[in-house]
């Protein structure tokens, strides 16, 4: 309250950097990871990107305009869901707050009811959208909440943790309209995510952040061969393993009487593969690469 | 317009959603009604006039009191301010709607039902209890009060607004509010007409804003200030809302810069 009486008379100013030199270009139609550990900056980047905060210094640009000055037309085509915060009205059905949207996005009755039917469709929603929100469960009404921030069809799309606390199925379900919704419109997403199943089904590129600075910048794929030197090879022997004589071979992660995973260099994965065929009676064999979780581990250690 | 009207009419049906608790405040209203009007029905025993108002004057007094409280002071601000606590309030600054048109729209929506019932009950209470009722003898003077209770109305959003606006700063902010409604009940004259305190009391509350919002309209509308008085107090009422727009808006822009959207 001292704050209220001082803010009436006095500018105050705190500089606390949240992110710093995070510099990145997203072209249209792109729909890019934005990973991070938490308390990285990635929700500080999306509020600025949304123009809840604006920069003290550097410079945001988002379909030609500075998300800070609130203007019309970029709102117009903007979206942002927060997976814990709901836009949804709790006390009544998620239809009426699809109608307040519709009136606020100026959508036309005929789109209105077109888009409605689709999206509802698509996510499987038809009579949630008559129960009071605060009936739904958590999967229902993060789907109730997608539909609803998409009704306008914005050009540009963040989703904050769109997954956060979905079960498997709902988690694919959700996952299928992101890449559909990305795919039929040809709209902007940027994501966060820290279920990593959502960035490698939907994200061709992503981009990590820690300690509020870019610590990667491009494909996926890319860096699995850049972090991931090794690939990881799990093997079954009918006899009880050599761990001895594995340990020679590649690094052992873990071992289990006839059963071990190793991590082995890329390169020397033949070469390898050919001893181990001949010294060890293999049952069981595979070779892949180390899961993407793992890999994003080693960025964050690897620049932390 | 239309997203105004849709946040109007989405913030009626929300009010009834909550029908039990809607029933119960009018209970309530309606016994405050037969209290205070058994009240003064025994402080008016054997007299023609008290503190200057006549029997039916003083009548009119609290019934009216009874509808312009519903009118005035209805709002949803406790909600905004809750919206800026859990940084709910994000989702509409994100959005192409002015946030305080908004807010109007809500607070329309309350005085609306506010309003309706208030006038059924109040009108009941009269029918009932054969209350006597005064009626402006000018017509003017209907036209005259509309415009004070346009003012009031205005002052009290200002005023409930920027003490909302406290909660930008602190997650405390239901204190200041309460205390904010306590004072405004007193000192705005829905206890009892002001004419009841000190003349010093009068005097120093006829320059504050918060007798503007009710005792003054009540008074215009029961023909008791007229002239320089009216003037006066016509005066008053617009000082404190050129001021009160000025600190809303100060306070406003302020406050969305300490706003960092908190809660994720």
């Amino acid at each position: 309250m001292r704050g209220a009486f001082r803010a009436l008379f006095k500018k105050e100013n705190r500089i606390v950097p949240a992110v710093q030199d995070i510099s990145f270009d997203i072209a249209p139609g792109e729909l890019v990871g934005f990973l991070g550990p938490n308390g990285a900056g990635k929700t500080t980047t999306l509020k600025v990107l949304s123009g809840l905060l604006y920069p003290t210094s550097g410079e945001v640009e988002i379909l030609g305009f500075a998300p800070w000055k609130r203007e019309k037309d970029f709102q117009m085509n903007f979206s942002m869901v927060m997976g814990q915060r709901t836009q949804l009205w709790w006390d009544l059905p998620a239809r009426e707050t699809f109608v307040l949207n519709q009136k606020i996005f100026e959508i036309s009755d005929k789109d209105f009811r077109e888009r409605r039917a689709r999206i509802t469709e698509l996510l499987d929603i038809g009579d949630l959208l008559e129960v009071p929100v605060k009936k739904l469960s958590l999967g229902e009404r993060m789907k109730a909440e997608l539909a609803c921030a998409i009704l306008h069809y914005p050009k540009i799309l963040l989703l904050d943790e769109p997954t956060l606390g979905l079960d498997l199925v709902m988690q694919k379900k959700l996952r299928n309209f992101i890449r559909d919704y990305n795919r039929e419109t040809g709209s902007t997403i940027l994501l966060t995510s820290h279920n990593m199943a959502d960035v490698e089904e939907l994200c061709k590129r992503v981009i990590i952040i820690d300690g509020g600075r870019i610590l990667y910048d491009g494909d996926l794929s890319k860096i699995v061969e850049r972090y991931a030197p090794d690939k990881l090879v799990t093997l079954t022997s009918s006899v009880p393993l050599d761990i001895a004589g594995l340990k020679a071979l590649g690094k052992v992660i873990s071992h289990n009487g006839s059963s071990a995973e190793l991590e082995i260099p890329r390169k020397d994965v033949s070469r390898v593969m050919g001893l181990l065929l001949a010294q060890v009676p293999v049952v069981d064999l595979s070779i892949e690469e180390l899961p993407i979780e793992e890999i994003i581990r080693r960025v964050f250690l690897e620049n932390g | 317009m239309g997203k105004y009207w849709a946040a109007f009419s989405l913030s009626i049906q929300q009010e009834l959603y909550y029908r039990a608790s809607f029933l119960m405040e009018r209970a309530r209203s309606i016994t405050v009604i037969i209290a205070f009007y058994a009240f003064w029905s025994a402080v008016f025993q054997g007299r023609d006039t008290l503190l200057g108002y006549t029997r039916s004057q003083m009548f009119t007094y609290i019934l009216g009191m009874n509808v312009l409280r519903a009118l005035v002071f209805s709002d949803k601000t406790w909600e905004l301010m809750h919206e800026i606590n859990t940084g709910k309030i994000s989702s509409y600054l994100m959005r192409p709607i002015s946030y305080v048109g908004f807010c109007l729209s809500r607070d329309a929506a309350d005085k609306a039902t506010q309003l309706v019932s208030s006038i059924l009950e109040v009108a009941l209470a009269a029918w009932l209890l054969k209350i006597p009722l005064y009626w402006p003898a000018h017509p003017a003077t209907f036209a005259v009060f509309g415009l004070t209770l346009a003012l009031a109305i205005v002052l009290y959003f200002l005023m409930s607004y920027i003490v909302a606006t406290f909660a930008f700063w602190t997650s405390e902010s239901a204190g200041p509010r309460f205390c904010f409604e306590l004072f405004l009940e007193f000192s705005s004259g829905a206890f009892f007409p002001l004419d009841v305190l000190p003349r010093i009391f009068q005097s120093v509350f006829s320059f504050l804003p918060f007798a503007s919002l009710l005792y003054f309209p009540l008074n215009v509308f029961l023909e008791r200030i007229t002239g320089p008085l009216l003037a006066r107090g016509l005066g008053v009422q617009v000082f404190w809302a050129v001021l009160f727009v000025w600190a809303a808006r100060r306070l406003w822009e302020r406050g969305l810069k300490a706003y960092s959207a908190d809660g994720g």
